[in-house]
């Protein structure tokens, strides 16, 4: 997520001498990312990146926290104006009564800490100008003093607020639950939501639902132009049910980015506080009610212990002691060291994402500065690479060069295809692995052929290139029981062209790596490929054209003695097929190799080369050998 | 045996019809050569073999003339128009796919400093893909909108089964297959997401890489990147890493590398680089390999760390030829395709 707050807002809480454009670079090496700057008249608007386990610093007070670490690296004076953690007590609140809210919570997991204050008198008007500019300026929509304060101080705080218009509250009753399978909530936003169930509810004094915690506001409690007493309402919630909530809901507040983050309880009260004198100066209320704060759960602190050779083996050079309890004390943590070894209590705002010592290494080498620390390779290692896993990107390779040379279009296709495709090619759909989420159907099953996709993209392609020999060398999944597929790596070659063209191509390939087409010795026609609407393809298991290729050929003396080359027409019919003729052949031990001269119609004319391994023949012993076929 | 004036003889020769006059007369059944070797029975026995190796000389001398002399008098072919500046002979050309260049470019990179090239499976078990990387169930990153499931029943012991949607389950694989120490690995394979729109496509590819030993450290991780950086943008460029989270590191980073168009230095001609913001581009997710995962790789955290990484291939494609349109890459247009 990212977060919008401007310079001058900062400023409220940090003391520095650094510029907006320093603040900028100095963060973004070793802290939160402020992705761009904008100046806006006099004021700067940063938009920052909130990595997911920092949701700490999604705010402008927390922003000041770590500029206070962060600057001082870069010799910029940096510190706290105030801090609203130790200034923003409770006790600054003037209690009132007459108003009260009677308050249940049903599972004690659901609510780390609830907050809630009444006010009185209140008059719904515009915000103060400084609100309304600073709200603007981070594009969150001005709507009216009550609404804007709750945005303001989320922003400055990190923390979520809730107002309610209080008299809609029947009974003044808040029952905080687990939802009921089906139950119904109209949001804000006027959308109803049918909850899945297990959601974080507040159900009022009649039974009906009048929040959805952690995300959004029922509309039937909601504060509006004729509201009079608002119900200050600041929580912090379990975030994997706020998580849950949102996502099944599909209503993705800003408020749910937060909670379902993690909040500090700590900051629930100062938040409380600020909007306590934001409430009574600008929306003249005033308290009417003593404060509900039901917190059953305080945190207590919890200590990490690391020695010095942890942090100087992890960072690869030796931080000097004094830098690493400087940079970890200006992060809010304390430090006692002894030995070498440093004892680290955690703050609250950092406990769930500082659980164990490389945490606290991060948390030294990101403020040391990641550009301080120098840059070697790692001292050499043999590695032996497995022989199988070796052959496969060898070959791959070679017989992708090898095709693209023949005049090949390599395409890499996805790995998933559609059922229409599967069916159009004559496979089972029950043979493919399917996916149970999938966005598209065009992309639901996972292949165990590359065919089909090559020959969609002969079909795609038709009017784009006249001549189309395309081929994808990948993997298919072929389905196990009670296992993972075997993914195979597969060769398959697809032309719009004829069977001889690609038949000739498949035989380059197999005289390129060497190897004697053995696959089918007594068929005439290749019955590895296949038509399919005039296009031709095959597909190839690449293990078998490695378990048989030969770097160098059978090497074969160079014969001493004279090559007879003769040649003959035949007229090819059923009877007469060219695989007949060959056979017949090289039924003569002195025949070494036949050649194609001329096809024409079906008058078929071959050379043949008769030769002996022991003398020079005559052409009169050729043809007789010739005369036999 | 007078050569030069057979020379002579062929070279003055105007005409191909002359040539093959002459071909007969020195070479033909009853030409000069054969005269010559007739008498080779009159030549003392002592003198046959030099005798022998002179004519077949002069025989291959012969030979050789005419060749040049037909051909330069194919070439004029009697004064007739000839266009040397027409196209060469059309040899085909075909294509490979971008992605096979980058794998086998980011390959023979990391080959040269002792890493291999691994291949371990694109449907695995969510443990692979999740547990033994340190994100339990629960974590975001398994919903099922960040991640593909395979409709099959799910394992007892390693959870569904998913397509992979990254390549650091080849991680716990490699630490798996090695059993110790020192492990150097690059995973090159394609990841999964279900996500496809101008900027993603549900399949893509990654290269992750691992590097696991004694007193492994982030200079280590830095000297790698940089390594990398200069040998596949170019000499020059430079990497910085900033503070990130991923749950299989810590530390975790980010790494920008100067950016390609303007050099890092944010300026084109004098204007803004359209390219990147301030210098630098986001390569992807790196860090200092989680004591979690090692745990699960069956290595002790306490006498090993190491450093891992997974990139986008795209990514580096687009970084360096500035291609874009990522949705060209899977679709098959042969268009796009016969560029490469």
């Amino acid at each position: 997520m990212n977060i919008k707050i401007t310079h001058n807002w900062l400023l409220d809480y940090l003391e520095t001498d650094a510029t907006a454009d320093q603040i900028r670079e100095y963060l973004s090496l070793c802290g939160p990312s402020i992705e761009s700057i904008e100046k806006i008249g006099n004021d700067y608007i940063y938009d920052i990146e909130v990595i997911s386990n920092r949701i700490d610093y999604a705010s402008v007070f927390g922003i000041a926290q770590e500029a206070t670490a962060i600057l001082p690296m870069f010799g910029k004076k940096a510190k706290l104006k105030s801090n609203p953690l130790k200034d923003l007590k409770f006790s600054k609140i003037k209690l009132g009564q007459g108003y009260d809210l009677k308050v249940k919570i049903l599972n004690p997991n659901l609510v780390s800490r609830f907050t809630a204050v009444i006010y009185d008198g209140i008059t719904i008007k515009d915000s103060p100008q400084f609100i309304k500019d600073r709200l603007s300026k981070v594009g969150i929509k001005v709507i009216n003093n009550v609404v804007d304060i709750s945005n303001y101080l989320m922003l400055t705080f990190g923390q979520p607020i809730h107002m309610f218009d209080y008299d809609k509250i029947t009974g003044h009753h808040m029952i905080v639950r687990e939802s009921k399978k089906g139950e119904k909530l109209v949001t804000l936003d006027e959308k109803e939501i049918v909850l899945p169930g297990g959601d974080v509810v507040i159900e009022d004094g009649s039974g009906k639902l009048i929040d959805l915690c952690g995300i959004m506001g029922g509309l039937n409690s909601a504060i509006n132009s004729k509201t009079k007493r608002v119900l200050l309402f600041v929580q912090t919630y379990n975030k994997s049910k706020i998580r849950k909530t949102t996502m099944s809901t599909g209503q993705r507040t800003i408020a749910a980015t937060f909670f379902e983050k993690g909040l500090d309880e700590e900051r629930v009260e100062a938040t409380t506080v600020a909007a306590s004198e934001l409430i009574e100066k600008y929306c003249l209320g005033k308290v009417v009610s003593k404060i509900q704060d039901i917190y059953p759960e305080k945190y207590k602190g919890k200590v990490i212990e690391i020695e010095q050779e942890k942090f100087d083996r992890l960072i690869g050079i030796k931080i000097d002691p004094k830098t690493i309890v400087t940079i970890l004390t200006n992060l809010g943590f304390s430090v006692e060291k002894k030995d070498g070894n440093y004892s680290v209590a955690v703050p609250s705002h950092r406990k769930y994402d500082i659980t164990m010592p490389e945490d606290l290494i991060e948390e030294v080498a990101r403020i040391y500065g990641y550009h301080n620390i120098p840059s070697r390779l790692q001292p050499p290692a043999y590695v032996e690479q497995p022989k199988e896993m070796e052959d496969l990107f060898v070959f791959q390779n070679r017989i992708k060069i090898f095709l693209k040379h023949l005049g090949l279009n390599e395409i890499i296709n996805y790995s998933m295809i559609s059922l229409r495709l599967i069916e159009a090619f004559g496979l089972d759909s029950k043979k493919h692995l399917r996916l149970s989420n999938s966005i598209s159907e065009d992309i639901e099953y996972l292949r165990i052929s590359i065919l089909p996709s090559l020959y969609k993209n002969i079909i795609d392609n038709t009017g784009k290139k006249e001549v189309m020999r395309f081929f994808e060398i990948g993997k298919v999944y072929l389905p196990k029981k009670d296992n993972l597929p075997d993914e195979v790596y597969k060769l398959g070659i697809a032309v719009n062209t004829d069977y001889f063209d690609l038949k000739g191509i498949v035989e380059a390939l197999y005289k390129e790596l060497n190897i004697s087409d053995l696959r089918h010795p007594d068929e005439g026609r290749d019955p590895d490929i296949i038509e399919q609407n005039g296009f031709f393809m095959i597909e190839i298991d690449l293990q078998t054209l490695i378990n048989n290729y030969h770097q160098v050929p059978k090497y074969q003396p160079i014969s001493p003695f004279a090559v007879i080359k003769l040649d003959k027409t035949f007229e090819l019919d059923n009877n007469m097929t060219y695989k007949m003729i060959e056979k017949k052949a090289f039924q003569s031990k002195l025949l070494q190799k036949i050649e194609v001269i001329s096809l024409f119609e079906n008058k078929l004319t071959l050379r043949f080369y008769y030769s002996s391994a022991s003398e020079n023949l005559t052409e009169e012993t050729a043809k007789t050998e010739l005369a036999k076929i | 045996m007078d050569f030069e004036k057979y020379k002579s003889n062929i070279n003055s020769a105007n005409s191909l019809k002359k040539i093959d006059e002459l071909e007969i007369k020195f070479l033909g059944r009853n030409g000069l050569i054969n005269e010559l070797l007739k008498k080779i029975k009159d030549i003392p026995a002592n003198e046959k073999k030099d005798y022998g190796q002179k004519i077949n000389q002069l025989k291959i001398n012969l030979l050789q003339l005419i060749e040049v002399k037909r051909k330069e008098l194919k070439g004029k072919k009697s004064g007739e128009f000839f266009d040397s500046t027409l196209p060469g002979k059309n040899y085909p050309k075909g294509s490979l796919h971008i992605v096979s260049f980058a794998i086998e470019e980011i390959t023979k990179i990391f080959e040269k400093i002792g890493f291999i090239r691994v291949s371990y499976p694109e449907v695995d078990w969510e443990y692979s893909a999740f547990e033994a990387l340190n994100m339990p169930k629960g974590h975001p990153a398994r919903d099922d909108f960040e991640t593909s499931y395979i409709d099959y029943p799910e394992g007892s012991k390693f959870g569904k089964m998913v397509l992979t949607p990254h390549t650091s389950n080849g991680q716990n694989r490699e630490m798996r297959r090695a059993k110790k120490p020192p492990i150097r690995m690059i995973n090159i394979s394609k990841c999964y997401r279900p996500n496809w729109d101008t900027t993603h496509t549900p399949m893509f590819f990654q290269f992750e890489g691992l590097c696991v030993d004694d007193n492994i450290s982030i200079t280590h991780l830095k000297g790698t990147l940089d390594y990398f950086a200069e040998k596949y943008f170019g000499i020059g460029t430079k990497t910085r890493l900033r503070p990130h989270h991923f749950q299989f590191t810590e530390p975790s980073f980010e790494v920008d590398v100067t950016c390609t168009v303007c050099k890092g230095t944010s300026k084109v001609n004098g204007l803004r680089c359209k390219v990147c913001k301030s210098g630098w581009l986001e390569l992807g997710g790196t860090g200092m390999v989680h004591p979690n995962v090692l745990s699960e790789g069956g290595i002790d955290p306490k006498k090993f760390s190491g450093w891992a990484f997974g990139f986008g291939i795209e990514r580096v494609i687009m970084m360096k030829y500035s291609l874009d349109d990522i949705r060209n890459y899977y679709s098959g247009d042969v268009r796009f395709l016969e560029q490469f």
